[in-house]
């Protein structure tokens, strides 16, 4: 039970919760690793795309969390 | 459904020669009383009648409480408003304000629906939470997913609704390429399965745990089996350790049932409002 309840009222700070901050870091992973992996299926590498997509996966779900949470 | 080692009698030391079999999963599937023969339909098995009394259980609870409702409330009509004045106070009004108060008859029904389903696994001869199987949370799960959908499409239209579930704000457009499908699989495929995952998964280890400690406690306790007194004394000793453990867990257990039923509105309320919201 991680989710913060923040009061509504007032100047409403954006609420992160953990499933959120979660499911963008996994939605990240996923797709971008999943991209990679079918990159290198169709040309012929052996791991080259995968690696790179998850990272572009990882930034992203990070960068996603800090504009929607941190930095607003 | 804690007798697996008890069915053929099974103790620690008996000449049966049986070792210690752990429950598992077949727990979870019982066997059909009424086969269809549909496929993928599991016919109507221990979990229909668990449901039908967790259903009988939640609706006769507003039954007996309100049918006659006053303005001086008795102790049944109390019990109700608080419990309504709850969920009111610490989940629809902190999660969609006042505009919440139309939600709130859907997420009280909820909380009890859900709660009665998880309270099933502790009922004794029943001890089946309905929750531990995942279609149940799934289409709970599923039906706030697309309420969450109609309230946002209904408040700011199609396209805004999609646009702020997908398009996330403050994000110079060059990234967007990068964060839309994130996003899109964030929102539309991961946030459901985490809220139906979360329920479900609980309550199966819950009662995995339970069923473990029961059928180990059964299954040690072996007093004069023993080759000798001592051997019998320390294996009905760590039974009995067993067994407090399973008392302690079910305590426990009863406490996670109703933070699961209170999570799971709570995260509803959340999305709900949300929708309402629009872009943030």
């Amino acid at each position: 039970m991680n989710e913060r309840t923040d009061a509504r009222d007032g100047a409403e700070p954006p609420r992160a919760n953990a499933g959120t901050v979660l499911s963008y870091l996994l939605g990240g992973l996923a797709f971008w690793g999943l991209i990679g992996w079918g990159a290198d299926r169709a040309l012929g590498f052996d791991t080259l795309f995968l690696p790179i997509g998850l990272l572009l996966g990882l930034v992203g779900g990070i960068y996603l969390i800090i504009t929607q949470y941190v930095r607003s | 459904m804690y007798s697996a080692a008890s069915e053929e009698g099974c103790h620690l030391f008996n000449d049966f020669g049986c070792g210690f079999e752990a429950p598992g999963t077949d727990l979870f599937f019982p066997t059909p009383w009424l086969d269809f023969g549909l496929p993928y339909a599991s016919g109507i098995t221990k979990y229909t009648l668990v449901l039908v009394v967790a259903l009988l259980i939640s609706a006769g609870f507003w039954y007996f409480t309100t049918r006659n409702s006053k303005v001086v409330p008795g102790r049944g009509q109390s019990m109700a408003e608080l419990f309504v004045g709850f969920i009111r106070d610490q989940i629809t009004r902190n999660t969609m304000g006042k505009e919440g108060d139309k939600f709130l008859p859907l997420m009280v029904t909820l909380f009890l629906f859900i709660f009665s389903m998880n309270v099933m696994g502790l009922i004794p001869g029943l001890q089946l939470p309905v929750t531990s199987n995942l279609a149940f949370p799934a289409v709970l799960a599923v039906f706030v997913f697309v309420l969450w959908n109609a309230v946002g499409i209904r408040r700011h239209g199609v396209g805004a609704h999609f646009k702020a579930r997908l398009v996330p704000g403050g994000v110079p457009a060059w990234i967007l390429p990068v964060v839309v499908p994130i996003e899109a699989l964030s929102n539309f495929v991961i946030r459901p399965a985490t809220h139906m995952i979360r329920l479900f998964a609980t309550m199966f280890a819950g009662h995995l745990l339970l069923a473990v400690f029961a059928a180990g406690g059964w299954y040690m306790f072996n007093l004069f089996g023993a080759p000798n007194i001592g051997l019998g004394l320390l294996s009905t000793g760590f039974s009995a350790i067993a067994l407090i453990g399973f008392l302690a867990f079910t305590a426990f257990e009863l406490f996670i049932m109703a933070v699961q039923a209170y999570v799971f509105v709570l995260l509803s309320s959340i999305y709900l409002g949300e929708a309402m919201e629009g872009a943030h």
